[in-house]
């Protein structure tokens, strides 16, 4: 059962990552440190701390502003690339894409 | 007042009394007239001088303007009247005198004729009194009323509140009462003691004044309205905060990590599948979101950035502009040049190599100087320096890391090495800016051949030519040196360079080789290379550069290159070839210091302490691409490996080429890769082009349709990945837009010279300046202007390019692949119609005959009826009789 829990999860990241453009996705835990990462240490560790602050203040601010709202998903825009987050209750997926021109 | 009558009184009298009588009528007429404008009480009239003096009343005399009033006397006037009867001035008015109430008449002399007359009387005594006394005029009495006065306060008209303020003040209805109590004084000072006492022991103790209600008396208890304000109590105080939150801050030196068992655990906890299965739709609708579309794409400022604002002023040239034409009369008489370059580093100097127009040699003897001439854009029409060459060159080129080398491949097969370090002043003081007397000192040290006293052109002597004997038997047609990024063994074998810099080169030429040299000291030959040396040091009388000292004259090829024919015995013979220059993307350590060190100032190496390193020491390099695009005689497009392999019998042998297109009719002029593309390459032929893409072996992308003239020569646009330029045998040029039109040139410049054109070559010198060296057959250097038109790449150009390229290659396979499709449907056809052709005549002669019976029959039926109708029917002898 453990295994195919596994599998599925590799399965579902794979999916994402195979997709057109992605450079590279963190899987974060909740205390910030990353478990599954396509790109180097450096990058993933920096990636890791820095988002998940920034994921932690989005979600206040929404939440400040409607206590019944909550953060479902939260995309930065850079000059290079484009970085998309997705928190949920316990976890954090980070990927980062190439823009497509 | 005794009446007198002087004499002028009479004769005025008398004159008077007649004027008189018109007077008396003129008066009455005057009353009659002046009734109407005077009042009543006035009546004017005139009065003789007689009367005047009568009355003592005399125009001017007695009375003035000034006291113009006289008063007369009733009586006199009655008795005048009596007197003179009608003559008297009084005559008119002597009604109203006896009427006239008081004794006295007013005469006023009217000095201004206000009433018509010089006299006039007052009738009444009220005008009179009014005219004498005029009342006062009336002084504005202003300042009596005007005094202010302060209001008097009005007595208080009560009007019933003094009675409601009675009844509500508060008055005392008695006197208040005082009570004095006093103990009596002999209690006074004595001692007192005190005890304890319960009250509630002792209930009759105490004496309890318990209210009660008298009835004797009641107080009503009135209601009274009672105002109050409650204030608030204020008081100064103050607190003091904190400023700041205080925050829990804590601070890590290095990242917190998980080891693997933990995130093997972790990966396979349940609620991560959950997330996962949640999180997954969203983040891969994102993904998509962005592969649709850009939505910060902001259309407006690329439409603005796409129309290259700014610079448009006034002249657009859309073709090229001719920059300057480098000639010189001395050295290009009779030759045509075969090779340009423009110096890598130094701006606006073009170096040309000039060969012979005749092939034969007339006389082996007569060594005709051959040269390589550097023009310079300040000074179109001296060279700047010259390199002098054994024999004619076909091609040359600048060394990538160190520009003052010089490699050139002659006629006869041979490969020469220049140095111009010395003379590089000589060049860069012609650089806009620097001052030319520095630059003729310089010049000054070298000795010429030629003594032109006007001008001194250096002349640079080749420091190394390789062997004879191990040089190409054939003239070497391309030169090309090996990138900094990597150098090759004796076998092939792409290793890494260590001290980047190119020290290896590539030679090809129609004998069907292609040669690698290497311009290090090759260690086996070090010994007779140093023996060699002092023989060749006698020998040279000019100073030369000893850079290649150790080269000259013995130089070997690293290896040879041979390509045996595909499908035949034979070889090719190439003419031009490409290999791809490889960036290596890992920098690792070494490369970058060696970067830094060399950066400021180049090292540039001494050759002769170099050597050749052994091929076991360097790392092979695994993904260069060793594949080389070779142009032939034939008109032959060559894929092929230098790398040498070991064949049957242990030998390194060349591979043979993996592929052999036969595309041009001619010659192969031109193969170039593109600048943008490290797969795309252009090659030209004699009448048409081609653009191939390496890894399609197919066949070349593009081709294009053969053109009326020969293309001589091509090159790509350095800043268009599309663009490129072919030059023609007539002298024009074309310039190629693969985005607008990929079947006819954009532009045609005819008759750029009269000449055949031999070269062309762009030159990035800025951003704003490009160049395009154009040379031709007459010797002749032009140089143009490349517009803003053809060097700003439009907007993802290379996107669209490598799109467009893209699209051709399939285009490719697919009609390769229907092609296929298209041969075996029609095996398939033809074999069927074999099959089919053998029945088909038996079938048609039977079916044939029954047609032909039938009709006859018909036909027979036909005659029958007819004639029996003509009766005329005959039965014939077999048929029956109806």
């Amino acid at each position: 059962m453990a295994g195919t829990k596994r599998e599925e999860v590799e399965e579902t990241l794979k999916r994402i990552e195979a997709h057109k453009g992605v450079i590279g996705t963190i899987l974060v835990n909740a205390e910030g440190i990353p478990i599954r990462t396509t790109s180097d240490h450096h990058t993933t560790v920096q990636y890791a701390r820095l988002l998940r602050s920034l994921t932690m203040m989005a979600r206040s601010t929404v939440r400040d502003i409607d206590p019944q709202n909550d953060l479902t998903f939260l995309r930065i825009r850079t000059k290079k690339h484009e970085i998309l987050v997705a928190p949920e209750n316990d976890y954090l997926l980070i990927v980062i894409q190439n823009p497509c021109e | 007042m005794p009446p007198r009558k002087p004499k002028s009184g009479k004769s005025s009298a008398g004159s008077k009394g007649k004027g008189k009588k018109i007077q008396t009528q003129m008066e009455k007429q005057d009353l009659e007239l002046s009734n109407q404008d005077h009042p009543e009480y006035i009546f004017p009239m005139v009065l003789t001088s007689a009367t005047q003096e009568l009355f003592d009343c005399q125009a001017d005399e007695d009375v003035t303007g000034e006291s113009p009033y006289k008063l007369l006397e009733k009586d006199d006037i009655i008795q005048d009247i009596k007197t003179r009867a009608a003559v008297s001035d009084f005559s008119p008015v002597k009604q109203i005198v006896l009427d006239y109430p008081e004794d006295e008449l007013l005469l006023v002399y009217d000095r201004d004729f206000t009433y018509g007359q010089s006299f006039y009387l007052v009738l009444t005594p009220e005008a009179k009194d009014r005219i004498l006394n005029p009342p006062k005029p009336e002084i504005p009495e202003v300042f009596e009323n005007e005094v202010v006065k302060t209001p008097e306060p009005k007595p208080w008209i009560p009007l019933g509140s003094d009675k409601e303020i009675d009844e509500e003040a508060f008055k005392e209805s008695r006197k208040k009462l005082l009570y004095k109590f006093s103990r009596v004084r002999k209690k006074f000072g004595v001692p007192v003691c005190f005890s304890d006492r319960n009250t509630a022991d002792a209930k009759d103790d105490y004496l309890e004044c318990a209210s009660y209600r008298d009835s004797r008396f009641s107080i009503k208890q009135l209601q009274r309205d009672c105002g109050i304000q409650a204030v608030p109590r204020l008081q100064s105080s103050s607190a003091q905060t904190q400023w700041k939150f205080q925050k829990n801050i804590f601070t890590q030196y290095t990242p917190r990590e998980l080891s693997v068992e933990e995130k093997e655990n972790i990966l396979h906890l349940e609620n991560l599948k959950n997330f996962c299965n949640s999180v997954t739709p969203r983040v891969l609708q994102a993904l998509q979101q962005e592969g649709i579309m850009n939505v910060f794409f902001d259309d407006w400022k690329a439409l603005g950035s796409a129309a290259e604002d700014g610079d448009w002023a006034g002249k657009v040239s859309e073709g090229l502009m001719l920059h300057q034409a480098f000639t010189d009369q001395k050295y290009t008489k009779d030759k045509k040049i075969c090779s340009i370059n423009w110096h890598p580093t130094i701006y606006g100097v073009i170096a040309v190599a000039l060969t012979d127009k005749k092939k034969e040699q007339l006389n082996e003897s007569v060594v005709r100087a051959s040269f390589i001439l550097f023009y310079t854009f300040a000074d179109p029409s001296n060279p700047q320096l010259l390199l002098e060459c054994p024999d004619d060159i076909f091609a040359f080129e600048f060394c990538p890391s160190d520009p003052n080398i010089i490699v050139g491949g002659c006629v006869n097969g041979q490969v020469v090495l220049w140095d111009i370090s010395a003379h590089v002043t000589c060049l860069q003081g012609t650089q806009p800016g620097k001052k030319v007397s520095v630059n003729t000192d310089v010049c000054d040290f070298n000795q010429d051949l030629d003594d032109s006293k006007e001008h001194k052109t250096p002349i640079v002597r080749y420091c190394a030519v390789s062997a004879l004997e191990s040089s190409h038997k054939a003239p070497i047609t391309d030169v090309q040196w090996l990138p900094t990024t990597f150098e090759v063994t004796r076998t092939g074998l792409p290793v890494e360079n260590m001290y980047n810099i190119s020290s290896q080169l590539v030679t090809c030429s129609p004998d069907c080789t292609i040669m690698f040299w290497d311009v290090r000291v090759s260690k086996p030959m070090s010994h007779s290379a140093s023996e060699m040396r002092p023989n060749t040091d006698q020998k040279t009388p000019y100073s030369t550069p000893d850079t290649f000292k150790h080269l000259d004259r013995t130089w070997k090829p690293l290896f040879k290159v041979f390509l045996p024919k595909i499908d035949t015995s034979g070889e090719y013979a190439p003419l031009k070839f490409n290999l791809e220059h490889y960036n290596c993307n890992d920098n690792t350590g070494r490369n970058t210091e060696a970067n830094e060190n060399g950066d400021s100032s180049k090292v540039i190496p001494d050759y002769s302490q170099l050597s050749v390193p052994l091929a076991q020491t360097l790392n092979a390099l695994e993904d260069v691409n060793t594949k080389l695009y070779i142009g032939t005689e034939d008109g032959e497009i060559i894929y092929t490996d230098w790398k040498l392999g070991k064949d049957d019998s242990g030998r390194m042998q060349s591979a043979k080429p993996l592929h052999c297109f036969s595309i041009h009719h001619w010659l192969v002029n031109t193969v170039q890769r593109s600048p943008f593309f490290k797969d795309i390459i252009l090659t030209m032929g004699s009448w048409n082009f081609a653009i191939w893409k390496e890894g399609v072996m197919d066949g070349p992308i593009i081709l294009s349709a053969s053109s009326e003239q020969v293309c001589t020569v091509g090159c790509w646009s350095l800043s268009r990945p599309a663009v490129f330029f072919i030059g023609k045998e007539d002298g024009s040029i074309e310039v190629w837009n693969l985005l607008v039109k990929t079947s006819e040139p954009v532009q045609v410049h005819s008759n750029v010279t009269n000449a055949k054109i031999t070269c062309i070559k762009p030159w990035t010198a800025s951003s704003k300046q490009h160049f395009l060296a154009v040379t031709d057959d007459i010797g002749m250097v032009r140089v143009f202007e490349i517009p803003k038109t053809l060097y700003v790449p439009s907007r993802s150009e290379s996107l669209n390019v490598k799109k467009y390229f893209e699209l051709e290659e399939d285009r490719l396979k697919d009609f390769l692949r229907r092609e296929e499709l298209w041969e075996i449907q029609k095996k398939k056809a033809e074999d069927l119609k074999k099959r089919t052709e053998l029945d088909k005549p038996v079938n048609s002669l039977v079916e044939n005959e029954e047609v032909n019976m039938k009709e006859y029959n018909d036909y027979l039926m036909l005659e029958e009826s007819v004639l029996k109708g003509m009766g005329l029917w005959q039965a014939p002898a077999y048929t029956q009789d109806t």
